[in-house]
């Protein structure tokens, strides 16, 4: 275990940032810390960082077994990426990597040679050695990010933290970075975790993703694990569109309209109003009725630029609106318009027990 | 006593207590013991000892020059300043640079050479005041004089508060006013100038505040006469020399008081004229 | 008083768009007016500064300068600056490291505070060390007390006949008061601009607390500093109503540069008032420069980051 925190709770005068949090990380491990802004995320990072401290208590942080709940940040071996990079502006890209070895006392720092063989594979490793000599405000986003990296890890850090690595780029440089961050933890394997608001992002760099609501984590498992099973209709909206369907529950099937729908795990409960969740690439579409299986909508607008096409349907019983998702070959063989009538079917549809609100 | 230990041992940065510690300790033995110093002279007198002294003929007369004076100064500069930030900051001139870079000289040059100077340049024979000789108007040695001096080391005031708000003036904003059909008099009047009130009148009070208590390119240019034309700080002076330091003190409480009320309305102003940006942080 | 004109601002390209100026006889008119009026209070003042100083030749202006009683006014004002600068420097990075980097109640009424001599007469400003260094004040009703405390410092005192006011001592507080906020108003806004997470980033990366001080903060307020000691030695260097109170006018001991200005003066030897008058008003200029040159360098370093 590389990490542990235990019991951390951290308030800011009455507002609660943190509310009882604990987490373990593997070694090795990239874990995406996921929620929307004011959840917690950035304070958990810097609480694992000593950039905060948790409120006196049970609290305890672990790196490798080691309680380093107290001991400051200059002393962790925690990296950091700071999400707006806090390059030193007047240091060349060179002398930000080193800073770190530089600022070691006498007798651990490496000798300047090695200081310098450092910094290059640093440099080599985020491909950025032509700009060695350049200061930070010369440097593109993308490369300030690449930079910060590189000089949290020259501290060789036991665990690297990441606060929204990828927050300030546009959306091309960001894919790309990510990916390059995926490989790079692939190459070297440190410790990693990152704290971001994108759950795209977060579903397909990391190993883990932990997702904070209001100061606590709401779930935490494999990106596969907690898109196929939210614990909570705040995850479920939260990984991605939803439509929400009202409906009863009945005998394991869910019943919208006159239309039932199978739910294995409602078995047991008996007619209760309920609201169903069901994903937009989870509807399908049929020119014809498939006996008590669909219901009967109308399009209300299409739109098929992209690589999939999305529809807005309404409810012929009731009106109510919701989205679609067809591939495009589909939406070409259906040939849609306007106005038309189709009728819908609905895959894996979630229903939660308790707490409809999202 | 836990939780205090805590705190301490946790803060990121250090130094907190050593710099605040040692930034009050300074302050109080440089400032505020010595300016206790004020109140306490003052307190020896009695209450009708004190109100006699701030409202002796002399005194009064002197509040009414260095006010009078003062508030003219401030209302010169306003206006002048403004015409002089608008076009450093709007129009290309030959010397433009030069010219902005000079507008600072009244803080670098010493009030004592720009006393001497500014008498005998607006003296009936010096360089400017022999122009004004001939219209019967004299300047040196006369309230006007006061009047110049206390405008010189006004001037960078306003120049330096109302610059920056037009230079980050978005043009947007005037070509969103134009397109909607407002002429370039209107643009000023109704988008740009209530941009500026704000700073102006900061500059303003500024301007007006340093004016109150400037003492030393006034007493050249001034003829110090009672009555006329001697204003508050040379008061001060004349009954520091005289030894009369009670009522020296007295007077100076009275421009202490005002003082403290001025930098609070400064402060207000700038709170004010800072309320259309607070929303921005988040 | 806030001393906003002191304050560094970034200057910014002017962009002049056709759609919103003015004609050009209104351009014309306005820079006509403003340059006017800055002729008649500021070019014509400081070319006669030279002018006067020079006006019975090159030799009167050397031996005016030449004189002992010059270069005493001359080494006391150096002493006077070379103390004042130094300490009001140190007290600026402190209350700007503390007041910029960390959150405490009362932040504002410290920042009122150190502004107050700002807003204080010079008259005043001298006067306050009279009230409390002089013989009718603290300090003589402690050396004429009946029982003193310490005894031995008030005999120590009347032995070596030791004076603050109307001596040395007492020019220098007076300098160091009239200049206290100059450095720390500099910092202040900058390094609050500047905010803390390069210094935490330096935290992290195993940095002291001193490394990150002189590695990290120092740099990146060098010219801000500079901007603050280049105007906080101008005001003290060129100090005269505060030091007037408190001098004793004697001459080669207690005067300093403005000082012998006024005296010379009051002696009616204009000339060779403006002469020494001429030496502050070239300091003043190459204060300008210092100043635009700080600024530059400060904005160049803090232009296009981030």
């Amino acid at each position: 275990m590389s990490v542990e925190v235990k019991n951390v709770t951290k308030k800011f005068g009455s507002f609660i940032a943190l509310d009882n949090v604990n987490l373990k990380v593997e070694s090795g491990e990239l874990v995406a810390l996921l929620g929307p802004s004011g959840s917690g995320k950035t304070t958990l990072l810097r609480t694992i960082a000593g950039l905060e401290f948790p409120d006196p208590g049970t609290a305890q942080i672990l790196f490798y077994g080691e309680d380093v709940t107290l001991i400051p940040a200059s002393e962790r071996k925690a990296g950091f990426a700071f999400q707006h990079y806090a390059l030193f502006r007047h240091m060349s890209v060179f002398e930000n990597i080193a800073f770190g070895l530089r600022v070691r006392p006498k007798t651990t720092r490496p000798p300047e040679d090695e200081i310098r063989q450092r910094v290059n594979k640093l440099l080599q490793l985020i491909q950025l050695e032509p700009l060695a000599k350049r200061y930070p405000s010369q440097l593109s986003g993308g490369q300030r990010q690449r930079v910060a990296l590189a000089r949290a890890l020259a501290v060789e850090p036991k665990v690297l933290l990441l606060d929204e690595p990828f927050g300030a780029l546009d959306a091309k440089v960001r894919k790309e970075l990510r990916r390059w961050l995926r490989q790079l933890h692939d190459e070297i394997h440190i410790t990693t975790l990152f704290v971001t608001h994108d759950q795209e992002e977060a579903l397909e760099v990391s190993d883990r993703v932990a997702i904070l609501r209001a100061g606590k984590i709401e779930q935490i498992g494999s990106p596969e694990e907690i898109y196929d099973n939210p614990a909570s209709p705040f995850v479920y909206d939260f990984l991605g569109n939803v439509n929400l369907f009202s409906g009863r529950v009945h005998e394991g099937s869910v019943i919208i309209g006159d239309t039932e729908f199978s739910v294995p795990e409602t078995a047991g409960e008996t007619e209760t109003s309920t609201v169903a969740f069901v994903r937009p690439h989870d509807i399908r579409i049929t020119r014809e009725a498939n006996g008590d299986k669909t219901f009967a909508a109308l399009v209300v607008r299409s739109n098929a630029a992209g690589p999939v096409a999305n529809l807005e349907l309404a409810r012929v019983n009731g009106g109510v609106q919701f989205t679609a998702q067809l591939s495009k070959e589909e939406f070409q063989q259906l040939q849609l318009k306007t106005g038309e009538r189709v009728f819908v079917e609905l895959k894996n549809v979630k229903v939660f027990n308790e707490d409809f609100s999202i | 006593m836990a939780q205090k230990l805590f705190k301490s041992k946790t803060r990121v940065l250090p130094g907190f207590r050593l710099t605040l510690g040692y930034t009050l300790l300074y302050l109080s033995l440089i400032v505020l013991i010595p300016l206790a110093a004020v109140f306490w002279k003052t307190s020896l007198l009695t209450w009708p000892q004190f109100v006699q002294v701030i409202t002796s003929p002399q005194a009064l007369a002197a509040y009414r020059l260095s006010f009078g004076a003062s508030l003219l100064a401030a209302l010169i500069n306003s206006v002048f300043g403004l015409i002089v930030a608008w076009v450093l900051v709007r129009y290309n001139f030959f010397g433009k640079k030069f010219v902005d870079a000079l507008v600072d000289l009244p803080f670098a040059l010493p009030t004592a050479v720009a006393g001497i100077t500014l008498a005998t340049l607006y003296a009936p024979n010096g360089w400017i005041g022999q122009f004004f000789e001939p219209l019967g108007i004299k300047i040196s040695f006369t309230r006007l004089g006061v009047l110049v001096a206390l405008t010189f080391i006004g001037l960078p005031f306003i120049v330096r508060t109302v610059q920056p708000i037009l230079e980050d003036f978005e043009p947007e904003i005037e070509e969103a006013a134009a397109s909607l059909g407002a002429n370039r008099w209107q643009v000023f009047w109704r988008i740009i100038f209530p941009t500026l009130t704000p700073a102006l009148i900061t500059g303003f009070a500024l301007a007006f505040a340093r004016a109150l208590g400037e003492y030393g390119s006034v007493v050249f240019i001034s003829s110090n006469i009672p009555m006329k034309t001697q204003i508050v700080p040379l008061l001060i002076m004349t009954k520091l020399e005289q030894f009369d330091y009670p009522g020296a003190t007295a007077l100076a409480v009275v421009m202490l008081v005002f003082s403290f009320v001025l930098l609070l309305t400064i402060n207000v102003l700038q709170w004010w004229a800072n309320r259309y940006n607070a929303t921005n942080l988040s | 008083m806030t001393p906003v004109a002191t304050t560094l601002h970034l200057p910014r390209a002017g962009t002049q768009r056709r759609s919103t100026s003015e004609p050009p006889w209104v351009r014309w008119l306005l820079i006509t007016i403003a340059l006017l009026f800055l002729t008649l209070f500021l070019f014509v003042p400081l070319i006669a500064v030279f002018a006067q100083g020079l006006n019975k030749g090159i030799g009167f202006y050397l031996k005016t300068l030449s004189d002992p009683l010059a270069w005493s006014a001359i080494k006391l004002t150096l002493i006077a600056a070379g103390i004042s600068v130094p300490l009001n420097c140190v007290f600026g990075v402190c209350a700007a490291w503390a007041i910029a980097k960390f959150d405490f109640r009362g932040k504002n009424i410290l920042l009122t505070l150190i502004d107050l001599p700002f807003s204080i007469s010079p008259v005043i400003s001298g006067m306050i060390y009279v009230l409390v260094f002089g013989a009718q004040g603290w300090l003589g009703l402690y050396m004429n007390a009946d029982k003193p405390w310490f005894p031995w410092l008030a005999q120590w005192l009347n032995v070596h006949d030791f004076h603050i006011i109307f001596a040395v001592p007492g020019i220098v507080l007076a300098t160091i008061f009239v200049t206290f906020p100059f450095v720390a108003r500099e910092l202040i806004p900058l390094m609050q601009a500047q905010g803390r997470t390069e210094e935490e980033a330096a935290r992290v990366l195993g940095a002291s607390g001193w490394q990150t001080f002189w590695r990290v903060t120092l740099p990146n307020i060098k010219w801000g500093l500079i901007y603050g000691v280049v105007l906080c030695n101008a005001r003290a260097m060129g100090e005269f109503g505060a030091v007037s109170v408190v001098s004793g006018h004697i001459r080669g001991e207690t005067n300093t540069i403005p000082l012998h200005v006024e005296i010379l003066y009051n002696e009616y030897n204009f000339t060779g008032a403006f002469a020494v008058a001429s030496v502050l008003a070239f300091l003043a200029l190459i204060t300008l420069a210092l100043k635009l040159w700080a600024e530059r360098k400060n904005a160049a370093l803090h232009a296009a980051s981030q």
